[in-house]
């Protein structure tokens, strides 16, 4: 059983680590076309991992609905959500789940009045807190928080016209922050973050980091 | 007093918020709007390609109807430009829930500016991979995508049977939400398949792309609802974006206030503390 649980996905992960970076740098047909096999296997395995995802959300609702745990009300809303827009997707306006989506549709509807309403009202409601916590947080403490907090108000004035109504340098300000101050440190970053994920990658392949194989592995 | 408006309920702040943004909506003042340049980069490349035969713009649709206030008008911007152009637009999604948004676009402005579905433009939908799908995009276009949404093959359609692999466009223009500008398209598609590509970001993502607009790898970038704006002032179509600017100018400027009064209400109290510990030191030497 060792075999199947640790062996047999270390030597797939090494040898698919391996094909999938060599064939990069490979200038063969040969090479592009398995690039092209490898990436139509891959697509269809997310394709799978949606279904997982379904499983696993509905899985954890049940849950919570079975213990009446707090906010069990909410789950019914995730059951009630996906049986009523799953329903509509394959009804599809009378057309079948076989075919594109029609227009017009009781799914078209929802999408549109529910669930983009839905949406776009949550991320509107940020602003709100955004409001109350500068007003309680944003203090300038020390040299680096004022130095932040000058940066963040030239920044938010600069990005909108009345900024450039009250001064006509501000966008150019702006600009020059996001353009020389701000690039430079997000570089840095990048860079930290790329040269991580190179090291997780081989890591991976090389069977050192191994908790994606689950259990005490 | 100092103690009681540091400690102000946030309901008030939520208030004048509100009483701020609905000000600005009911009684809009004219605010200038000056298109920046990366802004205008992106502009200046679809103009430069107007007149080319068969041009076509591709237009990835990646983000979600959270998105939607600050990225859908810019991507009803872009292709107004392209069609008044007669420039063909292709449209494609990385996020399932772009699909309806994506839709929508197009259908209005198609329909405004006159123009055929399959001939001028198409709508691929949504495929899951992302980077491999712009892998296999990258090497062959019709096997990536071999029909639109609607069914139709794309090796038959007028719009995309011309295209053989993702360099055949003659500019990509990603509507990202996410990480898909530079986890996905610069990443794969610039560097890999030297596309030409252009960027439309949510303001709080668009910081993370000025590495990649210096380098080069993104020629042009459309960030957050002021960025829309300027991309309608020079499509001169006044939209949502531009009507949204008073809005959030007037949210900008209560953010200000508050940050102002917030640290002027600290200091004051700061001071008060530190006079009230040298008084306090001075009783006790005495």
């Amino acid at each position: 059983m060792i075999f199947f649980k640790r062996t047999l996905p270390l030597v797939i992960a090494f040898v698919m680590g391996i094909v999938a970076i060599s064939i990069y740098y490979i200038p063969h047909q040969a090479a592009v076309d398995l690039n092209d096999l490898l990436s139509k296997w891959d697509r269809i395995i997310a394709a799978f991992a949606a279904f997982l995802g379904v499983y696993s959300l509905l899985y954890l609702h049940a849950g919570r609905l079975k213990r009446r745990q707090a906010g069990w009300g909410y789950s019914v809303f995730v059951y009630l959500g996906f049986v009523v827009m799953l329903t509509a997707a394959i009804y599809n306006n009378g057309a079948g789940p076989l075919v594109a989506l029609r227009k017009g549709g009781a799914y078209d509807w929802l999408y549109t009045n529910v669930f983009v309403a839905a949406d776009a009202s949550m991320f509107a409601i940020l602003s709100f807190f955004i409001a109350s916590a500068a007003y309680r947080t944003f203090r300038a403490r020390t040299t680096e928080a004022t130095i932040l907090l000058v940066a963040a108000v030239i920044v938010m004035l600069g990005r909108v016209p009345i900024g450039a109504l009250l001064w006509e340098s501000m966008p150019e300000l702006q600009q020059w922050l996001m353009n020389v101050p701000n690039m430079a440190a997000k570089r840095g970053i990048l860079l930290g973050v790329y040269l991580g994920a190179v090291a997780t990658a081989l890591r991976i392949i090389f069977g050192i980091e191994r908790s994606y194989l689950g259990g005490d592995e | 007093m100092i103690q009681k408006l540091l400690n102000i309920d946030r309901r008030w702040i939520f208030l004048f918020i509100f009483v701020g943004v609905a000000a600005a909506m009911l009684f809009p003042l004219p605010l200038p709007i000056r298109p920046s340049s990366d802004v205008k980069n992106v502009y200046n490349t679809i103009e430069s390609i107007k007149g080319k035969p068969n041009a076509t713009v591709l237009l990835s649709f990646d983000y979600g109807p959270g998105s939607e206030p600050e990225l859908q008008p810019t991507a009803i911007s872009i292709i107004r430009q392209c069609f008044r152009n007669n420039i063909k637009v292709v449209g494609m999604a990385l996020w399932p829930d772009a699909v309806g948004l994506a839709q929508a676009a197009f259908d209005s402005v198609s329909r405004a500016e006159g123009k055929e579905y399959g001939k001028d433009w198409t709508f691929l939908g949504y495929k899951t991979g992302s980077v491999t799908l712009i892998l296999n995009m990258g090497e062959d276009f019709h096997g990536a995508f071999n029909v639109d949404y609607r069914g139709n093959k794309t090796s038959e359609m007028p719009v995309t049977q011309h295209i053989a692999k993702l360099g055949s466009f003659d500019y990509v223009v990603t509507l990202a939400a996410g990480k898909t500008i530079d986890g996905v398209w610069v990443t794969y598609a610039v560097d890999r398949y030297r596309i030409k590509l252009g960027g439309a970001t949510t303001a709080v993502t668009s910081p993370d792309m000025f590495p990649y607009l210096q380098s080069g790898q993104l020629n042009g970038l459309v960030s957050g609802l002021a960025g829309a704006a300027e991309y309608e002032t020079l499509v001169k179509t006044q939209g949502s974006a531009t009507r949204g600017m008073q809005p959030q100018s007037a949210a900008h400027l209560i953010i200000i206030i508050s940050i102002i009064i917030g640290n002027t209400m600290y200091f004051v109290q700061r001071r008060r503390d530190r006079r009230q510990s040298v008084s306090g030191n001075e009783e006790t030497r005495s």
